[in-house]
C-alpha cells in the first residue's frame, strides 16, 4: 500500500517536473519565434542617396535592418575617413524607420544635433555620418 | 506564481516521496512518514513565494522564467542535500534564504547595475584580495585538502565562488568601456588578459584548478562575443588542451586527475574510487531512477557537493538529470536573450557572461561526474552543497533579472545577434554531448556497470530483503537470514562449513555458495520476471531470495570434520553413481560469523584458513598417479594378461602405509603408492595413452560444480623421457574433488559422474524443485571391465571396498598423503567414493580416515 502510494507520488513528481519544463520551453520558443514574425511584416522601401567626393551613390532597401559603415560588410558602404568601420544602422520597428548610431568615433547628426539614442527618420531627412550626408526617401506602403 | 506552480508541485511530490521512502524500504504495513522533510520544503516555499511576489510587484518587465527556474533548482538541491545529510541540508536552506534576502535588498536599489560598472576595479580587487587571504588564513572545512576557504565564526566562505561573478562583472564593464574601433585587438584585450592571468595564477597556486580552467573558458567566450571574432571560440579548446598538457607534467594533482580519468578502472579502490562509484551510481539510476530515498547515493564520497549529479542520477535517473540539464540550458538561453535585448552594452556582456557561467560550470561538473572530462571540483549551479556557491548563483540570477528590466526598444543588429545565437547553439550542442554520455552510462552500459565487483549495492539489498536459506540434505539449516527488513543479518549455523557456504559481507565481499548461487539465493533466478521487475520498481530491492538444499549430509560432515580436526587437509565424500557430494571437509577452517575481529589474522595466517581445500586446494598427484596408469593398462590388457613386471622397492612412506601387511609384492607396492613401483608402471606405459586416460577422468578440466574451483592444471609434456614424464605426472596438481571423482569412476563401473553439490531450490510457491546443474552427464572414463579389475586389484581383504594411498615424491618438497577409495560392485547400498588429502606425510592416518568414512554407513551414518 505504502509502496503503491510512493510510486504514484514518484510518477506525479516526474509529470510535474516535465510540465514545468514544457511550460518553460513553450514560452521560450514563443519568445524566440516572435521577432521573426515581426520581420515578416511588410516594410516600406527606404532609399539612401549620398555623394562622396562626387561619386553619387543610391540604394533601396526593404530589409528590416540596414548597416552603414566604412567597411565592405556593411549594407550601405561609405568610403570616407570620418566614417567608422561600423558606423550606424537603420531599423524598421513599430511601423517606423529608426536610425541608431553604433558608438561611432565621429558621431551622426540630424539637423546639426548629435544622435545619442535611436531616433525616428522620415521621408526627406538628411543625416550626417561623420562628414558624409545621406538623403533619405521613404516610399509609403500602398 | 502560475509559472512557479508546476515547480512547487514537483518539489511537493518529491518531498512526499522522500517522506515515505524509509517505510517503503522496510516494507512497513503502516506507513511512518519521515516528517523532517516538511521543514526544508515549507521554508523553501515561503521564501520562494515571497521572492516571486516581490519580483512581480517591484520589477516591471522582469524575465518571468529566471526566478522560477532558479527557485526550483535550489529547492531541488536543498532536498537532495537534506536526503544525504540533514545537517548540511539545514545549512543549505539557510543559505538559500540568505541569498534571497540579499536579492531582495538589491532588487530595487537604484543604479545597482551602474555602480557595478563604475567600480569594476574595486570589485575585482576585493575578489582577488579574498583569494589572496586564503594563502595566509585559509582553512578547509574537512581539515584536509586545499585550503580554499575563509572562516568567519562557524561559516565558511570560498572566495573563488564570488570571484567568478566579480570577474564576469569586471570583464563586462571593461569590454563595454574599452571597445573602440581605433584600437588594435591586442591593445583592446591586453589589460584584461593580464588581470585574468593574475587571477589564474592565484587560483593555480591555491590548487583550485577547476575554477582556473573555468576562468579561461569564460574569458574566451566573453572575448568571442565582445570583439565579435569567432576565432576565440576555436582558440579556446586548443588553449585548454595546451594548458592541460602543461599542467599534466607540472603538477602531481593534475597528473593523478587525468590518469584516473583516462583509466578509471585501474585503481578502483584507490584514486579513482569516486569516479568509478559515480559511474556505478549513475548506472544504478538507469532511466527513471531508484526513487527518492530508495537508492544508495552515499556510496559516492562527497555526494553532497562535487558528486551531487550522481546522487540525482541514482535516485531520479536519466529523467532527472536531463531535466536538470534542460533547465540550466533554458536559463542560459533566457540569459542570452536578456543579453540581446539589453539597453546597454554592459548589460549585454554581463548577462552573456552569467549565462556562460551557469552553462560552463554545469558542463564542467557533469562532464566530470560522467568521466567525460577530468574531474574539476567546481560546483553544480544551484544544486551542490555550499553557501558561497549558492549565494553567488542567486546574486547572478538577480543581475539577470535587473538587466531584463531595462530592455532596449531595438533589437540588436544582425551581426551582433549572430554571435549570441552561435554561443547558444554551442551550449545546446555541448549539453547534447553530455546527455549522450549520460545515456551511455545509464542505459547502454548499465548492465555491465552494475555487474562490476566494485558495485556494493547487493549488501544493501541483503539488509532490506532476505537472502534464501541454505539447508543440508537432511533438512538441517546451514545458513540463515535473521532479523527484519533494514537489519537483516546472515548467519552460518554450522560454522565449520564456512569455507563451502562462504560469507556475504559488505566489507569483505562474497565467497563460496553465497556468491556462486547468488542469483538463486538473492531471488534473481527462479522467480517470476515480471514480479521481480515491479518489485524492483517499487522498492529498489530484489524479491526475497529462494532457499537452497544441498546434497551435503550434516551428520557425515560433522563426523568427517571430527576425523580431520587438527590435521591440515581435505576430505571429499561422494555418491559414486550420482556424484552427489555428501562431505566437503577442510582443515583449518574459519567462522564466517566472526570475520570482523579476525580478518587481519585470517589473511595473515600461512595455513590459509580461508581456502576451501577440497575444491580450491591444488596438490601434487604424487603416487596416486599410479591409478591412472592402472586404468590405462587394464583397458588395454586382455582379461588373461597381467601387468608388466615392475620394480617393487619399498620406500619408507609406503612401508609405513603398508604397516602390518608389509610384504614385497608389486600389487601391494602399487596399492600403497610406493614411489618406485608407480614410477615403474608409468614408465612401462605410453605417455600419450596415460594423458588420454587422465583427460577422460576429467583431471584437466575444472569439475562442473556449483562452487568456485581451482583452475585446472595443464597435462604433463608427453615428449619427455620416461623418467621425466613420470616425475611431471607426479607433479601435476589436482584438487581433492577431482580425485574423488576419479575414485567414483572406479567404483561406478568406469562411469565418471559429475559433482552435484546442490540438490534443489524452493520456488516462490514453496515447492522444492530439482536444481538444474550445469554439469555434464556421466561419461565413460574407462571400460567397465577395467574398472572391475582395478576394484579387484585394490580390494581390501574380503570387504566390498577398494582403496589406494599415495605420497609425494621426496623431490617435490612438502610431504603429503592421499587416500582414494570406494565401494566395489559387490556393495549393497549407496555406492561411495572418497578422497582424503593430508598436508603431512602420514598415509596411515589418511587410510584410517578414509576407511572410517567408507564404512560409516554400516555403522548407521547413512546418507
Amino acid at each position: 500500500m505504502t509502496e503503491t502510494l510512493n510510486f504514484a507520488l514518484r510518477v506525479a513528481m516526474l509529470i510535474a517536473l516535465y510540465a514545468f519544463l514544457a511550460f518553460a520551453v513553450v514560452t521560450l520558443w514563443r519568445s524566440v519565434a516572435r521577432p521573426s514574425s515581426a520581420e515578416n511584416q511588410a516594410i516600406p522601401p527606404i532609399t539612401l542617396t549620398t555623394d562622396i567626393d562626387e561619386n553619387p551613390k543610391e540604394a533601396v532597401f526593404v530589409s528590416a535592418e540596414v548597416l552603414l559603415g566604412r567597411e565592405a560588410h556593411n549594407d550601405f558602404t561609405l568610403e570616407h575617413p570620418t566614417v567608422s568601420s561600423r558606423h550606424a544602422r537603420l531599423q524598421y520597428r513599430q511601423n517606423q524607420w529608426w536610425f541608431e548610431d553604433l558608438q561611432s568615433t565621429n558621431g551622426s547628426y540630424l539637423d546639426n544635433l548629435r544622435i545619442e539614442e535611436p531616433i525616428v527618420v522620415k521621408d526627406g531627412d538628411t543625416i550626417y555620418c561623420g562628414e558624409v550626408a545621406i538623403h533619405i526617401k521613404i516610399k509609403p506602403l500602398s | 506564481m502560475p509559472l512557479l506552480l508546476p515547480g512547487i508541485l514537483f518539489l511537493a511530490f518529491y518531498t512526499a516521496a522522500l517522506m515515505l521512502a524509509p517505510s517503503v524500504r522496510q516494507h512497513l504495513q503502516q506507513a511512518q512518514p519521515d516528517w523532517q522533510y516538511l521543514l526544508p520544503f515549507f521554508v523553501w516555499l515561503a521564501v520562494s513565494l515571497v521572492m516571486q511576489r516581490r519580483i512581480n510587484r517591484g520589477m516591471t518587465n522582469a524575465d518571468p522564467w529566471v526566478f522560477p527556474i532558479v527557485a526550483v533548482l535550489s529547492g531541488w538541491g536543498v532536498l537532495t542535500i537534506w536526503r544525504l545529510s540533514p545537517s548540511l541540508g539545514a545549512k543549505q536552506i539557510m543559505w538559500y534564504s540568505f541569498g534571497c534576502a540579499l536579492m531582495l535588498i538589491a532588487l530595487n536599489r537604484r543604479d545597482f547595475i551602474g555602480n557595478l560598472r563604475r567600480y569594476k576595479y574595486l570589485w575585482l580587487f576585493l575578489g582577488l584580495l579574498l583569494i589572496g587571504l586564503t594563502f595566509f588564513i585559509g582553512v578547509n572545512p574537512a581539515d584536509a585538502g586545499p585550503k580554499l576557504w575563509l572562516r568567519f565564526f562557524n561559516f565558511y566562505l570560498q572566495p573563488s565562488e564570488p570571484l567568478k561573478l566579480l570577474m564576469i562583472i569586471y570583464l563586462a564593464a571593461y569590454f563595454a568601456d574599452q571597445i573602440r574601433p581605433q584600437l588594435s585587438l591586442m591593445q583592446t584585450i591586453l589589460p584584461s588578459l593580464l588581470l585574468i592571468i593574475l587571477a589564474g595564477l592565484l587560483l593555480v597556486a591555491q590548487r583550485d584548478l577547476g575554477t582556473a580552467s573555468l576562468f579561461v573558458a569564460l574569458y574566451a567566450l566573453m572575448l568571442t562575443v565582445t570583439t565579435q571574432r569567432r576565432r576565440f571560440i576555436f582558440i579556446l579548446p586548443g588553449l585548454g588542451l595546451l594548458l592541460a598538457v602543461a599542467a599534466y607534467f607540472a603538477s602531481d594533482l593534475v597528473r593523478t586527475r587525468i590518469d584516473i580519468w583516462l583509466n578509471p578502472w585501474l585503481e578502483t579502490s584507490g584514486a579513482s574510487y569516486q569516479l568509478v562509484q559515480a559511474q556505478i551510481a549513475i548506472a544504478a539510476g538507469g532511466l527513471a531512477g531508484t526513487g527518492p530515498g530508495l537508492g544508495s547515493p552515499a556510496f559516492v564520497p562527497v555526494a553532497v557537493s562535487d558528486f551531487i549529479f550522481s546522487a540525482i542520477a541514482e535516485e531520479g535517473g536519466l529523467l532527472f538529470t536531463s531535466a536538470y540539464m534542460l533547465l540550466i540550458l533554458i536559463l542560459a538561453i533566457r540569459g542570452l536573450s536578456i543579453a540581446q535585448n539589453s539597453k546597454t552594452s554592459f548589460g549585454r556582456y554581463l548577462a552573456f557572461g552569467i549565462s556562460a557561467y551557469y552553462s560552463l560550470q554545469s558542463l564542467f561538473i557533469i562532464g566530470g561526474n560522467l568521466s567525460l572530462l577530468p574531474l574539476t571540483g567546481v560546483t553544480m549551479p544551484f544544486m551542490s552543497y555550499g553557501g558561497s556557491s549558492l549565494v553567488t548563483n542567486l546574486i547572478a540570477a538577480l543581475l539577470l533579472l535587473r538587466i531584463s528590466t531595462e530592455p532596449s526598444a531595438f533589437t540588436l543588429y544582425e551581426k551582433g545577434r549572430k554571435s549570441y545565437r552561435w554561443v547558444a547553439g554551442a551550449f545546446i550542442l555541448l549539453f547534447g554531448v553530455v546527455l549522450a554520455a549520460n545515456t551511455a552510462l545509464a542505459y547502454f552500459r548499465q548492465r555491465d556497470l552494475l555487474a562490476r565487483p566494485e558495485n556494493p549495492r547487493w549488501a544493501v539489498y541483503d539488509r532490506f530483503s532476505p537472502r534464501g536459506q541454505i539447508f543440508a540434505q537432511d533438512g538441517e539449516i546451514l545458513a540463515a537470514t535473521k532479523g527484519s527488513s533494514g537489519a537483516y543479518t546472515r548467519q552460518v549455523v554450522y560454522p565449520p562449513l564456512s569455507n563451502v557456504i562462504g560469507y556475504a559481507s559488505p566489507i569483505y565481499g562474497q565467497t563460496g555458495l553465497e556468491t556462486s548461487l547468488y542469483d538463486v539465493l538473492r531471488g534473481y533466478a527462479g522467480t517470476d520476471y515480471k514480479e521481480l521487475w515491479w518489485h524492483e520498481r517499487f522498492f529498489n530491492q530484489p524479491l526475497p531470495g529462494l532457499d537452497i538444499r544441498l546434497n551435503l549430509d550434516l551428520i557425515l560432515q560433522q563426523h568427517a570434520d571430527g576425523l580431520l580436526n587438527g590435521h591440515k587437509g581435505a576430505i571429499v565424500l561422494l555418491n559414486a553413481a550420482t556424484g552427489e557430494v555428501y562431505v566437503l571437509s577442510t582443515y583449518p577452517s574459519f567462522d564466517a560469523n566472526r570475520l570482523d575481529g579476525n580478518w587481519p589474522e585470517l589473511m595473515a595466517r600461512v595455513d590459509a584458513p580461508l581456502l576451501s581445500r577440497p575444491t580450491q586446494g591444488l596438490y601434487p598427484l604424487g603416487s596416486v598417479g599410479g591409478l591412472i596408469a592402472l586404468a590405462d593398462q587394464f583397458t588395454r590388457l586382455e582379461p588373461s594378461q597381467n601387468l608388466p613386471e615392475i620394480n617393487n622397492i619399498l620406500d619408507n612412506d609406503c612401508r609405513q602405509a603398508m604397516a602390518a601387511s608389509a610384504r614385497n609384492d608389486s600389487r601391494l607396492a602399487l596399492k600403497y603408492g610406493c614411489l618406485d613401483a608407480v614410477r615403474g608402471l608409468v614408465q612401462a606405459d605410453d605417455p600419450a595413452a596415460i594423458l588420454e586416460q587422465a583427460r577422460a577422468l576429467g583431471l584437466f578440466t575444472a569439475p562442473g560444480v556449483a562452487i568456485q574451483t581451482a583452475a585446472p592444471s595443464q597435462p604433463a609434456d608427453p615428449s619427455l623421457d620416461p623418467a621425466g614424464f613420470a616425475q611431471a605426472l607426479a607433479d601435476t596438481k589436482l584438487s581433492p574433488l577431482q580425485l574423488a571423482l576419479m575414485a567414483a569412476a572406479v567404483s561406478n563401473n568406469g562411469q565418471l559422474p559429475s559433482a552435484q553439490l546442490v540438490n534443489a531450490y524452493r520456488d516462490p510457491a514453496g515447492n522444492w524443485r530439482p536444481f538444474e546443474a550445469d554439469a555434464a552427464l556421466p561419461s565413460q572414463a574407462m571400460p567397465a571391465p577395467a574398472a572391475q579389475r582395478i576394484q579387484d586389484y585394490l580390494q581390501t581383504g574380503n570387504e566390498s571396498l577398494w582403496f589406494t594411498t599415495g605420497q609425494n615424491s621426496a623431490l617435490a618438497g612438502d610431504g603429503l598423503a592421499w587416500y582414494l577409495g570406494g565401494t566395489t560392485s559387490a556393495w549393497h547400498g549407496t555406492p561411495l567414493a572418497v578422497a582424503v588429502l593430508l598436508e603431512e606425510a602420514d598415509s596411515r592416518l589418511a587410510q584410517t580416515i578414509g576407511y572410517n568414512l567408507l564404512t560409516a554407513p554400516t555403522r548407521g551414518l547413512l546418507p
